[in-house]
Parts: structure tokens; sequence; C-alpha cells
């Protein structure tokens, strides 16, 4: 058996819920909320929101982002602990999506925030959703 | 068209203090056309003596062929359940006039605000017209009409040599 870095452990006794913080601009929560929902049901593998950025591992962000709106996601990422995680979902928030000649939306989000990962779509699949969050275990256990 | 006594005692009152161009649009709407300079008298007047005591909305059309804004207060009574629309026109490119926060207070403040946002309109006495939404901008007023937010947001934002973005150029 490998040995395990003094991180992955960390890591791996971190990383067994995802819990979540949501910052939603304008139709961005109606993007999430099928996996709130009975039929995907997050809470299944341990995927919690949570109402403090600072209990937050994995900020989710979602729907068009507003000079106005990003600053204060960047508020709320400064006040996530190590290790965090940044997830963009859907195409708004990637790239200003519909909005792309908006004169106050940002179009590139990489720009703002350290982004982890894209889930393009609109509305993203709940199952590319979960794909995403099961990357983040994965991540985990290719540690070294 | 059906005219209700009360809507001609209001234009009459208001054509007896002010030279103003009236009209009433159909039932319970009035329609006022006044200069800039009066329209503070005419607003005390429209709320002190006739009982228009809401501020519903203040909007500015952009008219740039005239080279002006006009700005449009509806104001409603409670009383009589009759919206006036007082319209005024100021310059486009230096648009001045004075509040009206302090007859309708904080609602009117806010709608101040706004148009200042939108239009650049300086509203003088009014005690906070910092943006709602555009903080940093130091763009052209957005709503004007002859600013091409398309062409601002090219310049400002993408780059023709970014593979993704390269394809936001060069179509209208």
């Amino acid at each position: 058996m490998s040995e395990e870095s003094p991180q992955k452990k960390v890591m791996k006794r971190l990383i067994k819920a995802i819990w979540v913080f949501n910052w939603f601009n304008s139709c961005g929560f109606c993007e999430l909320v099928p996996l709130v929902g009975s039929r995907w049901d997050m809470e299944r593998f341990g995927i919690i929101v949570v109402g403090n950025p600072r209990h937050a591992d994995v900020l989710f962000i979602a729907g068009y982002q507003t000079l106005k709106s990003i600053k204060r996601a960047q508020r709320i990422y400064e006040q996530m602990s190590e290790p965090k995680v940044v997830i963009a979902l859907g195409s708004c928030t990637m790239t200003g999506g519909m909005y792309w000649d908006s004169y106050n939306t940002i179009k590139r989000l990489e720009d703002y925030l350290p982004v982890t990962m894209y889930i393009p779509g609109c509305p993203p699949r709940p199952e590319a959703v979960f794909e995403a969050v099961g990357k983040i275990f994965k991540h985990v256990e290719e540690m070294k | 068209m059906v005219e209700s006594v009360r809507e001609k005692e209001i234009i009459e009152n208001i054509t007896k203090n002010f030279k103003v161009d009236v009209g009433i649009q159909r039932e319970r709407r009035i329609w006022v056309k006044s200069p800039s300079e009066d329209l503070i008298d005419l607003c005390m007047f429209v709320k002190n003596k006739l009982g228009f005591k809401h501020l519903s909305a203040l909007s500015v059309t952009d008219w740039p062929k005239k080279g002006e804004y006009e700005l449009t207060y509806h104001i409603w009574s409670y009383d009589d359940k009759i919206l006036i629309t007082i319209k005024t026109m100021v310059d486009r490119e230096n648009p001045e006039i004075e509040t009206v926060s302090k007859i309708w207070g904080e609602s009117s403040q806010i709608h101040e605000r706004e148009m200042h946002e939108l239009f650049g309109v300086k509203f003088k006495g009014n005690p906070d017209l910092s943006p709602l939404f555009l903080e940093d901008w130091d763009g052209p007023a957005p709503f004007r009409k002859d600013f091409d937010w398309r062409e601002y947001v090219r310049n400002e934002y993408y780059s023709k040599d970014n593979d993704r973005e390269s394809a936001y150029f060069g179509r209208d």
C-alpha cells in the first residue's frame, strides 16, 4: 500500500461530503433547484447547502454576474476556508451567455475568480452537476 | 369621451395659475406639458392644492434628433383616483433640473437616482445620486440612444485574438 501524504489524509477526512455555498444571480437558483428536489436529491450524496461561506467547501456560482455582484462574489470567495473549489454553472456565468453584448455583465469569469470547473448548459443537466462534484472526490482520490 | 367634473376642475385650476399645455387623454388620465422652470411650482401646486400625494413613476425619454430629454412624472391622487402626467423637456447635452425629492421625499429620491445613473440627468438638490448598479462605471450614460453598447462591449471586454470571443466581432 502506498504512503498517503499528510495533505491527502486531511483532504480525505474533509471531503466526505460537499458543503456548498450558493451565489446565484437572476435565474441562477432555478438551475440548481432540480437537485434539491426528490428526483435527484443532492443530499443523498452529501451535498448540503450551507448558509455561511465560512462553512463551505464549494462555491456554486450561477446566473449572469454583473460588475457589482462579482465584487460580492469575490468577498464570499475570500471568506471561504481552504481547501476551496469554485464551480461555475451555466452559460451566462461562463461567457455572459445571452447577455454577451450587455455593458454591465462580466464576460470572462476566470478574470475575477479562480474557477475550478465550468458546467455549461442553459440550464446544466443535474447529472452534469453530479459529475462535477464527483470529480472533486476523484481529485482527492488521485492526490499523492 | 367621458370627462368627469373633477378632471375639468383640476385642469381649470392648473391653467389659472400656470402657462402650460394641458389635456385629458382619457377618463382619469390628465397630461400637462410644462417648461422646466415652472416644474417645481407646478409640482408643489398639484401636491398641496390638488391632492396628488403619490409620485408613482419618473421616467426619461431620449429624443436625440431634438437634442432633448423628456422627463415624465406620473403622479397619483388617492382621493380622486386620477393620474396626472407632467412632462417637461431638458437639454440633452447638459441635463439639469431641480429635484422633486423635497416634495415627494424618499420615493422620488430613488427614482431620480436611477435616472441619473441611466441618463446622466443631474437633479439639483438631490442628496444622494450615487450609482445603484453601475459601480465604477466610466462610460457614457448607458440608456442614451446614441450609446452603441455592442460596440462598447467589444472594445471593453473582448479580444479578437481569443478563439471563443472572435465570433462576437463582425456581426450585428
